[in-house]
């Protein structure tokens, strides 16, 4: 599939026999991946995967708006006939839709978004990449009190080529890599032990750094141990970066998805263009950004993409959900080019792009430095109910904070608030913040939050 | 070339070298007699059924706002050959019918979510569980509109069988693993032949077919299978034994490290995943208390029902599970409706605060997929109606 006029004669072929049996609308959606995967266990490489994943999916719809969707991991001609066959017979058997407006058109222009693609990713050898996971082993290893590790090297590159029936034909290349880790250490005088973890995801090789990510996840760990009961409280919460994706960016990502929304299960139904925080909350969905893991110059249908205000000055914007063309189509808007595709197997669905909270002006020393009592959550396993906002969930990795100072982990101990009190609640916003992937986020201090101890 | 390359090099960075023990071969042919084959079925009336659910849930009220059906099927066709000169075929059809209702009222949203899947053919469909899901979750969903936000602190718990299975699948059970055992991530290494249990305590896991028919069913248990991923055949493993740890889950790896046989744990989602360690039908055995038992002698507590999803920090067995229903009891009586209960201990801790078990007639399993390191496997769990004491219940309030 290196050769795009290849693809595009295969692409031809397929949309031909579509019009040819009645689809009025098809897209059809190529996809390569060369991966390389090293695992770590019991701080040792244990499996090792390189491979490539090949296929091509089709959408037909006819002009009732019945759907029809299949793939193959085969390319040559006589597979594809099948696969866009069978894509019909389902289009004739599905169900009318007629919120289906149109497939998208052909753009002219593309924003550019540099820094996608690293050729190093692309080229890696076998064995700089586990030179990755020495860097991982090695570290933990010469921990005292490190007993165990989980890990894992990553990189792909990833091509795509879109084309449908309205003369859409778009492609690019993109690279990725991550390294990960989630180490135990075990106390030697008390015998606890506890876990922590860090991850890492770029586009660009130079910037992975194993030994940052073992020795945070290092540092997490031990922040974890000896881990108390405490006593029900009331009191402000502050989260980590790592918090704030997992508490607000990701399950916000989620309320603010257009067909969430289009379906009423979101609790932001019916609260747009509200004020939901303090002034100083702005989030976004950039996929502009150079080099950074979610941008694109266009989405999974081949839409432009980029960049989209979802919370500006507290308020939640009329225009802040994220739409692929069906649920634009639905609301007769424009799609904002946030259809998510990460295979040929699967239809467009909707996803964030770089969704970041942007930093505010307190230093994160600051705002733990002047709470009286308080809770520093880093890590809850849970997720609230994004129909109805409710959270009530245990803190997996959190401390106790006294008068500034950050103390004892927490054991069993549970915390409750809905996500619009959580927005409200916001008090202050640290200005400095992290990366983890597609997120971007900040330290915020969340007022009053009921803590749920289980000290007796 | 590049796989080769690849070994080799990572080969001398691994630092467990061990002797994968022999297993004897296995020669034979299984498959599951499905009563409708699924390949049989046309497609238009698949789509019809999921249609008509549809339709149920959705004019069931004009607060149901939202509604989703999904039917999944697939027939597999598996060949296994190893060195040991093992050569065995299977031939497994595999169904799940899941509905999900959402209701709205004024500014308040609720769902349910309800599934029936097993191994087998289309009969699955004909089961008054299957043709009543659709009804159950838009049922459900309007009850929870209903439902007060819990309020948080120590309680006295009854869980029912589904929520259980899934203390007994994710508390417990995933501690039991020799992987996790090994990766020194286990709160139960070193624990095997000590008590971990009150004395009433039994926990089995046991995948093998044949199992349906306990239940009345016309197919095979959803987390049921002949034999494992690594040609092993599927067993009975008894994990604890009146309150004693008598075994973990193994696959061929892990028992050969520990020197002991493996007991059919070994399992992959598909064939270019690596087969892991892994649960298959695992619960806790019945006593002998009636549910009507528990609840009157419960003075003050909640009856926790299904489970919405649970976590467990397995290092630590710090758990969390989120329930679908629950009641307040007050002085031996079921109160007003909770939603979005959740309920959070330590697991060692919980086994030994066991207060009450129930007898045959409450027990149940649920199914569904287990998705640990990504794969995402076929399982069930259960057991009957239990209650424990000094649960922390979170709420918003």
């Amino acid at each position: 599939m290196q050769n795009k006029s290849d693809v595009s004669n295969l692409a031809s072929f397929a949309l031909n026999i579509a019009e040819k049996l009645t689809a009025k609308f098809a897209e059809i959606y190529f996809y390569l991946s060369d991966y390389l995967n090293i695992d770590i266990e019991e701080n040792s490489i244990k499996n090792n995967e390189i491979g490539s994943d090949l296929g091509v999916g089709i959408r037909v719809i006819n002009q009732k708006g019945s759907l029809g969707f299949a793939y193959t991991n085969r390319l040559e001609r006589k597979s594809i006939e099948k696969m866009v066959k069978t894509a019909i017979s389902m289009m004739r058997t599905g169900t009318e839709d007629p919120d289906f407006k149109d497939l998208p058109p052909k753009y002219e222009v593309y924003k550019t978004v540099n820094g996608l693609y690293d050729k190093d990713i692309k080229y890696l050898s076998i064995e700089d990449s586990i030179l990755y996971a020495e860097d991982l082993i090695d570290i933990c290893d010469k921990d005292d009190m490190a007993i165990s590790q989980s890990g894992n090297f990553s990189s792909s590159y990833n091509k795509t080529f879109i084309f449908n029936s309205n003369g859409l034909s778009i492609d690019s290349k993109t690279t990725i890599s991550s390294v990960s880790s989630h180490v135990i250490v075990k106390d030697k005088i008390t015998n606890d032990t506890s876990f922590g973890f860090e991850s890492q995801i770029e586009r660009n090789l130079n910037c992975i750094n194993g030994k940052n990510v073992i020795k945070t996840a290092l540092k997490n760990a031990k922040r974890n141990l000896n881990r108390k009961k405490i006593n029900s409280i009331k009191a402000p919460l502050i989260l980590t970066p790592k918090g704030v994706i997992s508490f607000i960016l990701r399950p916000l990502a989620s309320a603010i998805n257009a067909e969430t929304f289009q379906y009423k299960r979101s609790f932001l139904v019916d609260r747009r263009g509200e004020y939901l925080g303090p002034k100083f909350l702005n989030i976004e969905d950039n996929a502009l950004i150079d080099g950074a893991v979610g941008s694109a110059t266009f989405d999974g249908e081949g839409v432009p993409c980029k960049n989209k205000r979802v919370i500006e000055k507290g308020k939640f914007l009329k225009s802040g959900l994220l739409h692929n063309s069906y649920t634009a189509g639905k609301e007769g808007i424009e799609s904002s080019g946030n259809a998510a595709r990460d295979s040929y197997s699967s239809l467009p669905a909707i996803g964030i792009t770089n969704m970041i909270l942007q930093s505010g002006n307190s230093s994160k020393d600051e705002i733990i430095q002047n709470v009286k009592e308080g809770i520093l959550l880093d890590y809850t396993g849970d997720r609230p109910n994004i129909s109805t906002g409710d959270f009530s969930g245990l803190i997996l990795q959190g401390n106790l904070i006294r008068k500034g100072e950050i103390l004892d982990a927490l054991n069993e101990t549970m915390f409750g608030i809905n996500l619009l009190d959580v927005f409200r609640n916001i008090e202050e916003i640290s200005k400095e913040s992290k990366t983890y992937g597609p997120f971007q986020a900040p330290f915020v201090k969340i007022a009053d939050v009921q803590i749920i101890g289980s000290a007796s | 070339m590049k796989a080769i390359k690849l070994a080799r090099k990572s080969q001398s960075l691994c630092k467990f070298k061990f002797n994968i023990k022999e297993s004897n071969p296995l020669n034979k042919k299984f498959k599951i007699n499905s009563i409708r084959n699924l390949e049989s079925i046309d497609i238009q009336d698949k789509i019809e059924i999921v249609k008509n659910h549809e339709d149920i849930s959705s004019k069931y009220s004009k607060e149901i706002k939202n509604t989703r059906t999904v039917y999944l099927d697939g027939y597999f066709k598996n060949l296994f050959l190893n060195s040991f000169g093992s050569h065995i075929y299977q031939d497994l059809e595999v169904l799940r019918l899941f509905s999900a209702v959402y209701a709205q009222r004024k500014g308040l949203i609720q769902n349910a979510m309800n599934s029936v899947g097993g191994v087998g053919g289309f009969e699955i469909m004909e089961t008054e569980a299957a043709q009543n899901i659709s009804l159950k979750s838009a049922k459900q969903a309007i009850m929870l509109l209903d439902a007060k936000s819990p309020v948080g602190g120590k309680f006295n718990v009854i869980m029912d069988p589904k929520l259980t299975g899934t203390f007994i699948h994710e508390a417990f059970g995933h501690a039991c693993e020799a992987d996790i055992v090994l990766n020194k991530e286990s709160i139960l290494e070193d624990k095997i032949g000590k008590t971990v249990a009150i004395e009433e305590v039994n926990i089995i896991d046991d995948p093998t077919i044949g199992q349906g028919k306990k239940f009345n069913l016309p197919y095979e248990l959803y987390g049921s299978y002949n034999v494992d991923d690594e040609g092993i055949p599927s067993q009975k493993t008894v994990i604890i034994e009146d309150g004693i740890l008598r075994n973990f889950l193994h696959n061929i790896e892990t028992a050969s490290r520990m020197s002991i046989e493996p007991n059919g744990h070994g399992r992959a989602n598909s064939s270019v995943a690596i087969p892991q360690v892994r649960m298959g039908f695992t619960y806790l055995e019945p006593k002998d208390w009636k549910l009507e038992e528990m609840i009157e002698d419960t003075k003050s507590g909640v009856l926790c029902e299904d489970f919405q999803y649970g976590y467990t920090d397995t290092t630590t067995g710090n758990f969390q599970f989120k329930c679908k229903f629950s009641y307040k009891i007050e002085n031996g009586e079921k109160k007003e409706l909770m939603r979005d209960v959740s309920l959070s201990g330590m697991t060692l801790e919980v086994l030994k605060r066991i207060t009450a078990i129930g007898d045959k007639s409450t027990f149940n399993y649920s199914d569904g997929i287990c998705g640990k390191g990504g794969q995402g496997v076929r399982v069930c769990d259960g057991g009957p109606f239990i209650r424990i004491e000094d649960i922390t219940v979170g709420g918003l309030n």
